[in-house]
């Protein structure tokens, strides 16, 4: 953007400056309808993540609603102190991390290397139906996908634990046991959300410049050499994009999916700070403490955001920011 | 090559953004319509029709909580305006999310006339019963005919710090027990077991000599679901002498899982899992598939509320026709007395007045005198059974026979945990077996073991209950799953204490001692 528009305005320094001060209400009038494209989102972010930051300060507090934030006492950093002490705090943020990690490591290659095996498929018919296969399991919710592997995990009388039982196995209590938690958690993504996250490579490399193909063909690359150098190499910034973008959001390891598959006999391994959110500040009222775990995380996300794109940028690439 | 990428992921971006505003809208405005949209609309309804009638119908609205998967139709709430002269509109709050979804309407302030309060031991909830948002209703109880008749004791139970902050709901004290297949018991020639022990081979029996001759060992003894309290393990717990949460012995607090009692409850559940003869899987069994098993004939034994017997028996119709039942309330470990917990003391939760929806005294009496009337014998029959000639027929001996199932559970059954008093009628069923139940259920009562603090009050207990109760609940099932050894489970115990368990101990004894005086 900035490319495009400099050289058009060519000002003094001085008033460069001033202009920077100013809104630029003449490119704004001239640019209206992108303007008020951006509207919207603009808005959203208003309304649903910059405002509801003011909330906050209730960490900071002996929140009590019928007090209201003007009333309830302040008792600085008492809830702080209670997270860091309390003997879960280790727990959660280990589970936390392991399974952010685990989500990166394994899942965040699958859908580039489905991408790029669908590009190489050349039948368009049987391409489109394959891509509208693995878009399905992306528009099923939570429930529906942690129950089916209920369905076929239990021991008493499961699919797959009958079929352990058949070939003479012993059979694996997948769901009572912590072992199994994680890898059920990450095969779960993996199966929902791989078509859908494949969306956005796919569109990448449909933009690739076929020259660059033909002229990489002229000197005698294969599949896999145009794969690796041209390919790639192309939609290497989508990817550290996402890839960061990801870092961001990945944190927020779903609530309802975790919730769904935590209980008593996994737990160890399973309760991350979402649910210890719930469990402490929707179930039993504690809305200041939670809302202490809440931030913590919060900067957690942030400061793996942060090392990302410092990353990113050392690479060589542009980050986000 | 670059920018272009760029531009075009900026663009997907901005696509996204706004997509998830759309998506955030929609979602918030569904997420209102449960509560505030079919409110609004019924308003207009009723209101429209009010006018029509009689102006001085009182308008009342109803915080409540569902149990059913839906909310019922208009059939009986007109009927219930109509007796009780009213125009009533219902906010209804699932089950299953009612902890959040009343924590959010108490802090947000967006309540109703009314008020259903179950999870009294919920820290918010105190402290919003404490903080004076309610109305106490002690002294107005005996202005009312049905509601002057709610004992002393009932009243002190369900009063926080002397004061009562609202209608009790008045439920059986205790309806546990032990629902078996008496066709098996026949089939394996067994005598219908009256101790923990014959229990168990009755288990044994049932899962491995195949009850139902098929010739397949395709039976468990017992199915039970991922619920220590209303699952099987509290009540054989009773069985076996444990006490209800709490046992108070010379002043001294002593919680249920530190007796010797709950750890011979572990350790029969934990032969009961080792020898299969439970569903293995009931760690993380719900309740529907529990009561789906037991139905379709893979279990014999299930234990839990009394009257589920009939719901067993109905759902196995078709699946399982020979199917028998038989009901045990009076079962004991040896050497022990009987004994059966009592859920919440009888105290199902408070009807409670928030001040900022009932404005003043004249208010609130015409609210109570609604909840009066909601304790009548014919408000009773409407709610429990539904409409005479619609929903059931009825005998010179008031005994009721569901006409229309279907009608019924759709019109009727959502209203039933809404009654405010449910013992004391001379409406009853004439079904052999709910009748028993009945029966069993208020047999019950005579030897129920109650929670000696529950009216009493533990400000950690209040704010960390259910995080430490989670650390006894995950060691006894890694117990019974032989993933823990009795040391391990004596260390979650220690780490119970120094978590807050410590605290909750001296503060109920405190309590206690204030109130003996």
């Amino acid at each position: 953007m900035q490319e495009t528009v400099a050289p058009q305005v060519s000002l003094s320094p001085a008033r460069i400056r001033k202009k920077r001060a100013a809104i630029p209400w003449k490119e704004i009038r001239r640019n209206k309808l992108l303007y008020l494209m951006i509207l919207p989102g603009f808005l959203f972010f208003i309304a649903f993540k910059y405002l509801p930051m003011g909330g906050l300060v209730i960490a900071f507090q002996d929140y009590q609603p019928f007090l209201g934030i003007k009333d309830s006492p302040w008792v600085g950093f008492k809830h702080f102190e209670r997270l860091f002490t309390e003997p879960t705090f280790w727990m959660l943020l280990r589970n936390t991390l392991v399974l952010f990690f685990m989500n990166i490591v394994f899942f965040f290659p699958l859908p580039i290397i489905l991408a790029l095996m669908l590009n190489e498929v050349r039948h368009r018919f049987f391409k489109g139906a394959v891509q509208t296969i693995i878009y399905i399991p992306h528009f099923l919710s939570w429930v529906i996908i942690v129950s089916i592997c209920y369905v076929f995990l239990t021991v008493d009388g499961g699919v797959v634990n009958e079929l352990l039982a058949a070939m003479g196995f012993a059979k694996i209590n997948f769901l009572t046991s912590a072992e199994w938690l994680r890898t059920m958690y990450i095969g779960q993504i993996i199966w929902k959300e791989l078509g859908w996250s494949t969306i956005i490579f796919i569109s990448a490399i449909t933009v690739v410049d076929p020259q660059l193909y033909e002229a990489a063909e002229m000197d005698g690359a294969g599949r896999l050499r145009k794969m690796w150098h041209v390919t790639l190499p192309a939609i290497r910034p989508v990817i550290i994009t996402l890839l960061i973008l990801k870092i961001g959001s990945t944190l927020d390891l779903g609530f309802e999916h975790m919730y769904l598959l935590l209980n008593s006999l996994n737990r160890e391994v399973a309760e991350i700070f979402d649910t210890y959110i719930y469990t402490a500040g929707l179930k039993n009222g504690q809305l200041s403490y939670s809302t202490t775990v809440g931030l913590f995380k919060g900067l957690v996300g942030l400061i793996l955001v942060i090392l990302a794109n410092k990353l990113a940028k050392k690479m060589g690439e542009d980050g986000v920011y | 090559m670059t920018k272009r990428t760029w531009k075009q992921t900026a663009a997907l971006l901005l696509g996204g953004a706004m997509l998830l505003s759309a998506c955030g809208d929609g979602g918030n405005s569904a997420g209102n319509g449960n509560s505030a949209e079919p409110a609004k609309s019924n308003n207009g309804a009723n209101g429209a029709n009010a006018d029509d009638k009689q102006a001085e119908k009182a308008k009342i609205t109803w915080l409540n909580i569902l149990h059913t998967a839906s909310p019922p139709t208009d059939t009986v709430l007109n009927k219930i305006e109509e007796l009780t002269n009213t125009d009533l509109t219902f906010s209804w709050v699932p089950d299953a999310s009612k902890e959040e979804r009343i924590n959010t309407s108490l802090a947000s302030d967006s309540l109703a006339d009314i008020v259903t309060l179950t999870i009294l031991d919920n820290s918010s909830v105190r402290s919003a019963l404490k903080s004076g948002m309610f109305w106490d209703v002690g002294p107005f109880l005996d202005e009312f005919e049905n509601l002057a008749q709610i004992s002393p004791d009932t009243r002190t139970s369900a009063s926080i710090e002397g004061k009562l902050y609202g209608i009790p709901f008045q439920k059986a004290m205790a309806r546990n027990g032990v629902v078996i297949r008496k066709d098996w018991l026949d089939k394996l020639s067994l005598p219908v077991p009256k101790t923990t022990d014959e229990l168990m081979n009755v288990a044994k029996a049932f899962t491995e000599q195949d009850p139902d001759g098929n010739g397949q060992k395709d039976t468990t003894g017992f199915v039970d679901r991922s619920d220590l309290v209303f699952g099987a393990f509290k009540t054989l717990g009773s069985y076996f002498g444990t006490p209800n949460i709490w046992k108070e012995e010379n002043g001294k607090a002593i919680a249920e899982f530190e007796t010797e009692s709950y750890v011979n409850t572990m350790n029969y559940m934990k032969q009961l899992y080792d020898n299969g003869y439970i569903n293995q899987d009931f760690a993380v069994t719900a309740k529907t598939d529990q009561q789906q098993k037991f139905a379709q004939g893979k279990a014999g034994i299930y234990v839990g509320a009394l009257f589920d017997s009939k719901n067993l028996l109905n759902m196995a119709k078709g699946v399982q026709d020979n199917m028998e039942l038989v009901m045990v309330n009076d079962m004991t470990a040896q050497g022990q007395q009987r004994a059966i917990w009592s859920g919440n003391n009888g105290i199902g939760g408070l009807l409670s007045f928030p001040r900022s929806e009932v404005k003043d005294e004249a208010e609130l009496k015409r609210v109570l005198q609604f909840v009066n009337d909601l304790m009548s014998e014919e408000a009773y029959a409407l709610m429990t059974y539904g409409i005479e000639g619609t929903h059931y027929t009825k005998d010179a001996e008031q005994a009721v026979t569901i006409s229309n199932t279907d009608l019924w559970q759709q019109e009727v059954q959502p209203f039933a945990a809404s009654r405010p008093k449910e013992v004391g009628y001379k409406i009853h069923d004439a079904d052999p077996l709910k009748k028993e139940a009945d029966k069993l259920i208020a047999d019950n009562a005579n030897y129920a073991v109650l929670n000696p603090f529950y009216s009493l009050e533990a400000p950690t207990w209040s704010s960390q209950g259910s995080e430490l109760q989670k650390i006894i609940t995950d060691a006894t099932y890694k117990y019974i799953l032989g993933k823990a050894t009795l040391d391990d489970f004596k260390a979650a115990i220690e780490s119970w204490k120094k978590a807050g368990g410590a605290s909750v101990v001296s503060e109920y004894e405190a309590a206690y001692a204030k109130v003996q005086g």
